[in-house]
C-alpha cells in the first residue's frame, strides 16, 4: 500500500504539473498566436525567421531544449543582453526552463494549426465586416476569433495533452513535479509499481478530463452549424 | 554564449556513440510497435469485448507519458514477485529491453490509432468489391485495405515517427546513455553546457530532417504510383 | 440623414431626371497583378436610381461592384460615392462605406450568431447603438424582408432564400443610400430566388439607389432604370431598360441577350 505521506507529496507534484502545463500552454499560446498573425501574409524576412524557429524548435527534442534552457540560459540571455549593450545577470529555475522550453517548441506547431484555422474561415467574413464599418479589434475578437476556435480545437485540445505529457518529461531537468516525488517515493519505500501506477493514473484522469471538457467547449463553439456526423470520439478514453 | 568548435569536435565520439544507441532504441521500437499496433488496431473495428479492449489499450498507452511506462517497466515491475523471481528478472534489469517495451507500448498506441483511422477510411465499397471478386477477407487485408490505408495516413506516420525520434531521449531516464544524455555527459566533464547540447541539438536536427526529406520523396513516388493507376 | 427618409418614404422623383449624383466613377482602371480586370470605366449613377449590371462570367462586374466599397483597390480613375472621393485614406474609405449597404452571392452572414445578433452586430460596434435600440431597428428590418419569425435562429437553420434576405436586412440596418447587391440570386435554389428578388423589388419602390449585378433578365427589365452590359473589363453598351433589351445595338450584346433569354 502507498504511504498517505508520500501520496500527498505526489498530489504536490501533481499541481506542479498542471502549473507548468498550464503556464507553458499559455505560453506555447501565445507564440503560436503571434507567429500565425504575421506570417498569414506572405513576408519574406518575417517568412524566413518563421521557417528558422519552426525548424530548430520542431526538429529537437523538448527535453534537450530544457536542458539547454536550465544550464546554458542565463548565459544565452547574458550574451543577448550584452548585444544590447545591457549587463542581465538571471538565475534560471528548473520551472522557468521548463515553461520556456515547452512553451517555445509547442507555440511553433500551435502557430501551424492557428494559421491554417484562420485561413479556413472563409474570406467572405472579413468582407462582411468590413462593408458593415465594423472596427478591426471586434472583426478579429467577435467574428474571427470564434470561427478560429471552433476549426483549432480538435487540434488545441490534442496539443495540450501533449505538452502535459512532456512535463513529466521535463521533469529531468530537476523539477519537483509529479515524477520527481513519485521517484523519491520509490526510492525511500522500494515499492516503486503502486507510485508509478499513481502517476498514471494521474494523467489518464488529466486526459479524460481534458476531453470531458473539450467537448463541452465543442459543442458551445458548434453552436448555429448544422449537425455534422460526428466521427467516433478517436481520441477519447 | 560562446560556441567552442574544438570541444564540439573533440567530444565528437561521445556524441556519435550516444546517437547510436538513441538509434538502437528507436529502431527496434518502430518494428515492434508496428507489429504489435496491427492487431490492436484490427480489434479495434471489431465489436464488442475486443473493441473495447483495444480501445482501453489505445486510451492508456497514449495517455500514459512515456517517461512513467519507462519507470513502471524499469523499476516498477521488478517489485513484482513474477518478475523478481523468474527469469524475467534477468530481462527487466536490462535497461535497454525496458527501453524498448515502454517505448513500443507507447508507440503501438499511437499507432494503433493512426492504423484504425486508416482502415476505416477505406471506402466500404472497395472491400464488397473485393469479396465479390473471390478474396478471402485475410486477402482482401492484406492485399487491399492494409495498402490502401498505407497511403493515407502517410503523413500522420511521418508525424508519430519524427515525435518518436525525440521521444527517446526520455531513456536517459533509465540510465542509458543516448545522445541527451551523450551531451550531458561532456557538460559534466568540461563545465560547458552551450556546446555539447547545441551539437548534440544539431545531430537531432539533422536526424529529424533527413527523414523529412525520405518523407518527402517515399510520397511523391506514392503519388506518382496513384496517379498512374 | 437624408437616407434614413430615402428608404422610409417612397421617393416622389422621377428617375429619368435623377436630382443628383449618387456614384461617378471616371477611367477607372483595376489590375490583379498584370492581369487588367476593368478597363477605363466611366459609369454615373443618379440618386435613386436603379442600374443592373450584366454581362458574361469573369468581365470584371464583381471587380467593379467591389472596387466602389474598397473590398479591391482600383489602380486609377476616380471614384464619387455622394460627393465623397475614394481614396485609399481609411476615413474616405469609412465616409464612403457609410453610405453603401453589400450584399454578396454568398450572404456572408456570420454563422456562429443568430440572425438577429447578425443584425445588431453592426448598430452595436460600428454606430455603438444601445441594445434596445438595435434590436428595434434589426426587428423592423427583418420583418420588412418577411422573416421576423427567425431572429432567434442561427443562419444554417434557415433556407437560402431567408439568409438571403437576413443579409439585405443586415445590410439595411445600416440606413444606406446605396445598395450593392452582386449576384444575390446565383447562389440560390429556384424557389428562393422569386421571394429574394421580390424583396428586391420592394426596396428598389422605396427609392434607394441600387447597383445590382444580376442575370435575372426579367427582374432587370422589370425594376431597372438603366442597363449596363460589360465584357472584357469594358463597358460595351449602357441603356434604358426599354432600349437595352428591344433594341440593343451592338453584336455582342445582342448574342449576349439571346444567350440569357
Ligand atoms: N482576386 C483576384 N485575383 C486575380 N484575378 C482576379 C481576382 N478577382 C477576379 N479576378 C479576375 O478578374 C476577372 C474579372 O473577375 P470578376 O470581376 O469576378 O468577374 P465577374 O464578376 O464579371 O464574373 C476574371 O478574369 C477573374 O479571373
Ligand atoms: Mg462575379
Amino acid at each position: 500500500m502507498p504511504e498517505m505521506g508520500f501520496v500527498q507529496q505526489l498530489g504536490i507534484g501533481a499541481l506542479m504539473t498542471i502549473k507548468v502545463a498550464v503556464l507553458s500552454y499559455l505560453l506555447a499560446l501565445a507564440i503560436g498566436t503571434a507567429f500565425a498573425l504575421v506570417t498569414l501574409r506572405r513576408r519574406l524576412v518575417v517568412g524566413f525567421i518563421w521557417q528558422v524557429y519552426a525548424s530548430i524548435f520542431t526538429g529537437v527534442p523538448s527535453l534537450l531544449v530544457a536542458f539547454l534552457f536550465f544550464y546554458a540560459g542565463s548565459g544565452i540571455v547574458a550574451s543577448l543582453a550584452s548585444l544590447v549593450g545591457l549587463t542581465v545577470t538571471v538565475d534560471i529555475s528548473p520551472f522557468a526552463a521548463a515553461v520556456a522550453a515547452l512553451g517555445m517548441v509547442y507555440g511553433a506547431y500551435l502557430a501551424d494549426l492557428i494559421r491554417s484555422a484562420i485561413q479556413n474561415v472563409p474570406p467572405g467574413q472579413f468582407e462582411a465586416a468590413k462593408v458593415l464599418l465594423v472596427p478591426q479589434p471586434a472583426t478579429w475578437l467577435l467574428v474571427i476569433l470564434p470561427q478560429v476556435l471552433r476549426l483549432a480545437l480538435p487540434g488545441m485540445t490534442n496539443m495540450w495533452i501533449v505538452v502535459m505529457k512532456d512535463t513529466a518529461l521535463i521533469s529531468l531537468i530537476g523539477l519537483k513535479e509529479i515524477m520527481a516525488y513519485a521517484k523519491l517515493a520509490s526510492g525511500v519505500t522500494k515499492e516503486p509499481f503502486i507510485y508509478y501506477v499513481l502517476a498514471s493514473v494521474f494523467f489518464l484522469g488529466m486526459t479524460w478530463l481534458t476531453y470531458f471538457v473539450s467537448r463541452r467547449i465543442e459543442s458551445w463553439s458548434e453552436r448555429g452549424y448544422k449537425p455534422v456526423v460526428k466521427q467516433e470520439p478517436a481520441h477519447a478514453l | 554564449m560562446h560556441y567552442d568548435p574544438v570541444l564540439a569536435w573533440e567530444s565528437m565520439p561521445t556524441l556519435l556513440a550516444g546517437t547510436a544507441t538513441t538509434f538502437a532504441v528507436l529502431l527496434p521500437v518502430l518494428v515492434l510497435g508496428l507489429l504489435l499496433a496491427l492487431p490492436v488496431a484490427l480489434m479495434r473495428l471489431e465489436r464488442g469485448g475486443k473493441a473495447v479492449f483495444a480501445a482501453s489499450y489505445i486510451a492508456f498507452f497514449r495517455g500514459v507519458p512515456s517517461l512513467v511506462l519507462l519507470y513502471l517497466v524499469y523499476s516498477g515491475l521488478p517489485q513484482l514477485s513474477v518478475v523478481r523471481d523468474t527469469f524475467l528478472w534477468t530481462v527487466f534489469s536490462n535497461a535497454y529491453f525496458c527501453a524498448w517495451v515502454g517505448l513500443t507500448l507507447t508507440h503501438s498506441g499511437y499507432m494503433a490509432e493512426i492504423i484504425r483511422g486508416g482502415l476505416a477510411a477505406v471506402p466500404p465499397g472497395v472491400v464488397e468489391a473485393a469479396t465479390a471478386l473471390g478474396l478471402s477477407p485475410r486477402q482482401a487485408l492484406f492485399r487491399l485495405r492494409l495498402p490502401m490505408a498505407a497511403r493515407y495516413v502517410l503523413k500522420a506516420y511521418q508525424n508519430e515517427l519524427l515525435i518518436m525520434v525525440k521521444s527517446t531521449s526520455a531513456v536517459s531516464a533509465i540510465t542509458l546513455v543516448d545522445l541527451t544524455a551523450a551531451a550531458n555527459t561532456v557538460f559534466d566533464y568540461t563545465y560547458d553546457p552551450f556546446t555539447p547540447l547545441v551539437t548534440a541539438a544539431a545531430i537531432y536536427w539533422c536526424i529529424v530532417n533527413i527523414m523529412r526529406i525520405g518523407f518527402t520523396m517515399a510520397d511523391r513516388k506514392l503519388n506518382r504510383h496513384l496517379a498512374r493507376g | 440623414m437624408n437616407a434614413v427618409t430615402q428608404i422610409a418614404v417612397p421617393s416622389p422623383v422621377r428617375r429619368e431626371t435623377p436630382a443628383a449624383v449618387a456614384i461617378s466613377i471616371r477611367k477607372l482602371n483595376k489590375f490583379y497583378g498584370g492581369f487588367q480586370a476593368l478597363r477605363d470605366i466611366d459609369l454615373e449613377v443618379g440618386q435613386g436610381e436603379i442600374v443592373i449590371l450584366c454581362g458574361p462570367s469573369g468581365s470584371g462586374k464583381s471587380s467593379l461592384i467591389r472596387c466602389i466599397n474598397h473590398l479591391e483597390q482600383h489602380n486609377s480613375g476616380t471614384i464619387r460615392v455622394n460627393g465623397t472621393e475614394l481614396t485609399h485614406k481609411a476615413s474616405d474609405v469609412a465616409q464612403v462605406r457609410r453610405q453603401l449597404g453589400m450584399v454578396f452571392q454568398g450572404f456572408n452572414l456570420f454563422p456562429h450568431m443568430t440572425v438577429l445578433a447578425n443584425c445588431t452586430f453592426a448598430l452595436r460596434l460600428a454606430l455603438r447603438l444601445p441594445a434596445a435600440e438595435a434590436n428595434d431597428i434589426a426587428r423592423e428590418y427583418l420583418a420588412r424582408v418577411n422573416v421576423q419569425d427567425q431572429a432567434a435562429k442561427y443562419p444554417s437553420e434557415l433556407s437560402g432564400g431567408q439568409q438571403q434576405r437576413v443579409a439585405i436586412a443586415r445590410a439595411l440596418c445600416l440606413k444606406p443610400s446605396i445598395m450593392l447587391f452582386d449576384e444575390p440570386t446565383s447562389a440560390l435554389d429556384p424557389e428562393s430566388v422569386g421571394s429574394v428578388l421580390r424583396i428586391m423589388e420592394d426596396l428598389a419602390a422605396t427609392g434607394i439607389t441600387m447597383v445590382c449585378v444580376t442575370h435575372e433578365m426579367g427582374f432587370a427589365r422589370r425594376v431597372a432604370d438603366r442597363c449596363v452590359f460589360m465584357e472584357k473589363g469594358e463597358i460595351v453598351e449602357e441603356g434604358t431598360s426599354d432600349r437595352f433589351f428591344s433594341a440593343p445595338s451592338t453584336a455582342r450584346l445582342k448574342a449576349f441577350l439571346q444567350q440569357v433569354l
